[in-house]
């Protein structure tokens, strides 16, 4: 099923192939236009593609702002510079290289493969550092750590001359002063743009996007976003390194300052102004940004005059040229984020366009109709493994308010089982103990045989816990189809058996004509069923459902009701469902739990909770003394 | 004194309430009751200024103050007892207060706290210890004390007995019913119907983001369909409310003392 | 033991000044959840105050008020013009608007002054020491613990006995209760980068009298060590801003000193695998702040 040849592999080569026609053609006609002064600058773009790109890969797919790709970078650009330089030349510039460096001399294309596996090797100890701390503090933490790292290499670039030459010599070197040739840039950035669009449709990136999206849903779907994270991140940096070997064989040098704040803005500015959530935004911004600063660097050269202040005087002209672009760029960034922080493409890629445009003409079939084929699509054959669930003797405290007081309860495998309360009686409390989300002071749950009291989130699910959240927990940039596939790729890799096809999911959850809309623009039953369907497509053990009706009509309620347990039956899993609404639990429960104080207060089917008169005091605040 | 007309807040696309409206006469004691998902924190929260609505009116004192922020409409006299209490954990009990106080002039804020220190016994005894070592029943005292502290004219709560033990449910009441006593307006939002009814004079019953039943808390507590329009049961119980028996006094102090 | 008790003091004379720098930080990440990459700038302003002014032939006791006031000032217009309109916006844009206002701020500076480092005249007395026992004590390390002391009280007080200051703490904790109680937003955003002004305008006042130089990027060590420091600390602890402060201080007089000569200059590197290291095993950092997540 994944991937999917065409839509994963074969369309974004091509649209990457386009891209970068267009791309180079717009500036080779420049070039054909400005003649050889232009050279430069479109060399330069090409490489700034290259490393943007590299950043998109990480920025884009996890969400977290890193100010650390270029620190990656002066890392790769070092490594390829001491290893791609002559012995001689080394011997002027740093007589006393540590590690017997001196005598190394590497081809350009090996001493760019050295300086990838240095750079990832790096960025693989600080990747954990950088993923633990984003888990615990929040994107916040891990961004800081990116800019730390981007001073540290500063810092040890300017007081380590043994290694680099050091603030004022830098590192150069003649291999015929720049590229004899552009091809090994072509081929790069035709290389870097494949590789961020694969891996944006490849497994990880959807499942690193999906965390980007909401990073809870994702944990309880089975996605350990550590490991997409640090995926995301060693390829990425790859790809810088790539681009920074390339920038500091094209400069002919390097030095501390190459790689450092400036750059640092230029490239973010660059990735910020198309649209860091596509590569097709990446590259636009690039274009965007270079023409941009050509034109602040060509007005500051004719003597442009700025609120009255004239710098035509000689010597101050570079001065006024270079910074003009520091202001445009500073600038841009600005106005992105406070008036489109998106971009200017958003997430838009030219493949998936062109996708579409391809399947509108060739509309989809929808492979069954809703409810009396979907059982055949799905896989009602497959004998369950006959877990049971079980929990026991739970309690969590919040401060001092103990939300559950040793509750517990048990579902057999093909049942039905309602958890209902009063607000704040600790009904979801208890589903977040289940998975994982809220740590228990005591107490013990169990899936069959398997122990999962002390599992993270992702294990829980993929032990065969899936849930659904109270107050909707969807991936909203995401459409609804890809929602549910996601599900199906992690369910590909952990879950066991047939697993249901994701489009016959989401024509069980009548939701096949909005397939291809967002998850944050449906209307709120059809945003319920989805979250219904994602869960389902794990192909779960159990369905935990925190009210699944909430804020719905009792008409829109009775269909949801039909769904559950449609669904429920045709993958075979029993189901937990939370809610307030008797009825609602009556219409879908085999047995009953009543949760009230964080205990449990009654057990039963449908009817003998009913009758019972602790419920009625729960729900009602009676005085417990008319209790029987 | 408050209005509330033809109210609709969504959460997204969720539709929390659909054209809710209730009114508060001044010194009038009024339960929101309904089931969980009603909307009935929604309705509070959007009176409150913590959501806009997407459509409706409300007005209190006569002025409309439809979509103003928190900030100004504690200005405008109307305060809220958020659910969940709310306390600030690290500040301590007097600071917690204080900060209830923040938009009274010194000399009235320094009258306050001493009247809240009288009223709230337990809370006097705690006076420096960070709230969060307080227990739920202390908690919920201070988080009402803290909002009497800018002594508005129209106090709203939402889920006071909330998670709390049946005996500090008692002592909620009770405070609910001295002030009650005192001549206060307020606006519970309560998920206890039967001992809300108890000391109210009238209340509203929502379901479903719309008020389905409103009256006296005397006429409310004596409808056997009450309890189906909590859980939803389409089996109607055969016997009456457990509360309906009890004495509930309608124009006279709070019912439990 | 003497060598450690050297280090210790100089430590600590560095570590106020990171404390201070990243307890302004933490202020107005309280409140905004922003962390503010230009809180350097505040710095950077005040410098070119220092060598206009000083240049002017102005005394060094006129010329520290208006650093501090420029550093308040500006901390203040940054605010109105830039942070006030990305208010409640996600992470990225916060971390990304105070990025592109650092650059904005040390371009203007870059465009209007000089790209090249300006020196100004130290006061006489940073490098006057004198002893105590084996102890050599700078007079600059003296006067910067005592006014960090001092300081550091002045804002305790500030938050603890005032009205804006409870604000302020009960804002930081929950912002949407704090309203519910009357606590305006402006009032204590605007307060919080004022404040955050003040310390950073002390703390700055110290930084250059060291320096004795300004450039436009001189802001942006401070601004690391700042934010640095508050992460380590844990961020949103003010406490935790204080103590990661002084850690790091210490951490990188005692590293500089007892590294073998070859790599002392690479302390910065050791500092921060040693961070990297600390957020391995103890990823919220120093001061553990909870945060309540509703599911």
């Amino acid at each position: 099923m994944f991937p999917r040849p065409g839509r994963d592999v074969g369309f974004p080569v091509a649209g990457c192939a386009l891209l970068f026609a267009v791309f180079l053609a717009g500036g080779l006609i420049y070039e054909s236009f400005q003649g050889r002064a232009a050279e430069r600058l479109v060399t330069v773009m090409l490489i700034d593609a290259i490393i943007v790109l590299g950043i998109q890969i990480y920025v884009g797919n996890t969400g977290v702002l890193s100010f650390g790709h270029i620190g990656f970078g002066a890392i790769a650009g070092y490594a390829f510079a001491v290893f791609a330089i002559s012995p001689e030349e080394k011997l002027k510039r740093i007589p006393d290289a540590p590690f017997g460096l001196n005598d190394v001399l590497l081809n350009p294309a090996l001493a760019v493969a050295v300086a990838i596996g240095v750079t990832v090797l790096v960025a693989l100890v600080v990747g954990i550092g950088l993923a633990r701390s984003g888990a615990e503090s929040g994107a916040v933490a891990a961004t800081v750590i990116t800019l730390a790292l981007l001073f540290v290499t500063h810092e040890v670039a300017r007081n380590w001359p043994d290694l680099t030459g050091g603030n004022r010599a830098g590192l150069t070197f003649k291999v015929g002063a720049a590229l004899d040739s552009r091809l090994p840039i072509y081929l790069c950035l035709l290389g870097a743009l494949i590789v961020a669009r694969l891996f944006a449709q490849s497994r990880s990136g959807k499942l690193a996007v999906a965390a980007r999206e909401d990073n809870l849903a994702a944990r309880a779907m089975g996605v350990n976003p550590l490991v997409q994270q640090t995926a995301a991140l060693l390829i990425s940096v790859a790809v810088v390194s790539v681009g920074s070997s390339l920038r500091v064989y094209e400069n002919g040098s390097i030095l501390p300052d190459d790689f450092f704040f400036n750059y640092t803005l230029l490239t973010l500015a660059m990735l910020i102004v198309g649209g860091r959530n596509s590569v097709t935004g990446a590259l636009v911004g690039v274009a965007v940004m270079t023409i941009g600063r050509e034109l602040a660097r060509r007005l500051g050269q004719d003597g442009f005059e700025v609120f009255g202040l004239g710098l035509d005087a000689a010597p101050l002209d570079w001065i006024f040229r270079e910074n003009l672009q520091t202001v445009f760029l500073g600038l841009a960034m600005l106005g992105f984020m406070i008036f489109r922080s998106e971009g200017l493409l958003g997430d838009w890629e030219l493949d998936s366009w062109l996708w579409r445009l391809w399947h509108r003409r060739k509309p989809e079939t929808q492979p069954e109709p809703l409810a009396e084929v979907a059982p055949v699509g799905l896989h009602a054959e497959v004998p369950h493994e006959g877990a049971a669930l079980e929990a026991g003797d739970i309690v969590v405290d919040f401060g001092g308010f103990r939300a559950l007081d040793g509750a517990g309860l048990s579902v057999a495998p093909d049942e039905v089982v309602g958890l209902i309360g009063p607000n704040g009686a600790g009904k979801t409390t208890l589903v977040n103990v289940i998975t994982g989300m809220v740590e228990p002071a005591e107490g013990w749950f169990r899936l069959g045989e398997r122990e999962l009291t002390a599992a993270p989130s992702h294990e829980i699910a993929r032990a065969g816990l899936l849930r659904t959240f109270q107050n909707l927990r969807l991936f909203d940039a995401l459409t609804v189809r890809q929602n549910v596939e996601l599900a199906g790729r992690v369910a590909a890799r952990h879950r066991p058996g047939r697993h249901p096809q994701a489009d016959a999911l989401i024509g069980e959850a009548g939701l096949w004509d909005v397939r291809d809309r967002r998850a944050r623009e449906l209307d709120y039953g059809s945003a319920r069923r989805l979250e219904l369907a994602r869960a389902a497509a794990m192909a779960p053990t159990y369905l935990l459902l925190d009210e699944p009706t909430s804020g719905m009509s009792d008409a829109e309620s009775n269909e949801m009701i039909r769904r559950i347990r449609h669904m429920a039956a045709a993958v075979d899993a029993g189901v937990l469902v939370i809610d307030h609404d008797l009825n609602f639990i009556t219409g879908i429960s085999d047995r009953i739990y009543v949760l009230d104080q964080g205990q449990v207060i009654s057990v039963g089917t449908p009817d003998e909770v009913q009758a019972d008169p602790a419920v009625r005091a729960a729900y009602l605040g009676a005085e417990s003394d008319t209790q029987t | 004194m408050l209005e509330v007309e033809g109210l609709t807040a969504r959460y997204g696309s969720i539709a929390a309430l659909r054209g809710a409206a209730l009114s508060v006469g001044s010194g009038e004691v009024v339960g929101l009751i309904g089931p969980n998902g009603a909307g009935k924190t929604t309705l509070l929260s959007s009176i409150a200024g913590l959501l806009s609505p997407a459509e409706g009116r409300v007005t209190f004192e006569g002025k409309d103050i439809t979509g103003r922020s928190p900030e100004q409409l504690l200005r405008s006299g109307v305060a809220l007892v958020p659910e969940h209490r709310r306390i600030f954990a690290d500040l301590t009990v007097e600071e917690n207060l204080r900060i209830g106080g923040v938009t009274v002039p010194a000399a009235k804020r320094a009258e306050l706290l001493d009247e809240m220190a009288e009223r709230f016994v337990v809370l006097k005894e705690k006076w420096d210890v960070p709230a969060g070592y307080l227990s739920g029943g202390e908690a919920q005292q201070l988080a009402i004390g803290r909002a009497l502290m800018s002594a508005p004219r129209l106090l709203m709560m939402d889920e006071p007995s909330l998670g709390l033990a049946p005996v500090l449910v008692d002592l909620v009441f009770e405070l609910i019913g001295t002030l009650r006593d005192q001549g206060r307006t307020l606006l519970v939002v309560e998920q206890n119907a039967a001992r809300m009814l108890e000391v109210s004079d009238r209340a509203y019953v929502l379901r479903s983001g719309e008020v389905v039943a409103s009256g006296t808390g005397r006429e409310l507590s004596q409808r056997d369909d009450l309890f189906d329009t909590f859980v939803g049961s389409v089996v109607a119980p055969d016997e009456g409310l457990p509360a309906a028996g009890s004495p509930v006094a309608n124009g006279a102090g709070g019912g439990t003392a | 033991m003497t060598e450690l008790a050297q280090n210790l003091i100089d430590g600590l004379g560095r570590g106020s000044i990171y404390a201070l720098l990243a307890l302004g930080v933490a202020v107005v990440f309280g409140v905004m959840h922003l962390l503010n990459f230009a809180h350097g700038e505040l710095i950077t302003v005040g410098g070119y105050v220092a060598l206009w002014t000083l240049g002017a032939g102005w005394s060094w006791y006129i010329v520290t008020p208006l650093i501090v006031l420029s550093a308040v000032l500006t901390s203040l217009a940054i605010e109105r013009v830039a942070f006030s309109r990305v208010r409640g916006s996600s992470d990225f844009t916060l971390l990304l608007t105070s990025f592109g206002v650092h650059f904005v701020i040390s371009a203007i500076f870059l465009l209007y002054v000089s790209a090249s480092v300006k020196p100004f005249d130290r006061p006489s007395w940073v490098t006057n020491t004198y002893s105590v026992g084996p102890l050599n004590i700078e007079v600059y390390d003296t006067v910067v613990i005592v006014v960090t002391v001092l300081t550091l009280i002045g804002t305790t007080l500030l938050l603890q006995r005032t009205m804006f200051g409870l604000s302020l703490r009960a804002a930081a904790a929950d912002f949407d209760t704090a309203r519910l109680m009357g606590v305006r937003s402006d009032t204590v955003i605007r307060g919080a980068f004022a404040l955050s002004g003040l310390l950073a305008g002390i703390a700055g006042v110290f930084w250059l009298m060291r320096a004795g130089s300004i450039s436009p990027s001189a802001g942006i060590t401070p601004m690391l060590k700042g934010v640095l420091a508050a992460l380590i600390g844990g961020l949103g602890s003010l406490r935790g801003a204080v103590i990661g402060g002084l850690v790091l201080g210490l951490a990188e007089v005692l590293l500089r000193s007892r590294l073998p000569d070859s790599i002392a200059s690479l302390t910065e590197g050791v500092v921060f695998l040693l961070i990297a290291l600390l957020f391995i095993f103890r990823p919220q950092g120093l001061v553990t702040v909870k945060h309540a997540v509703r599911v």
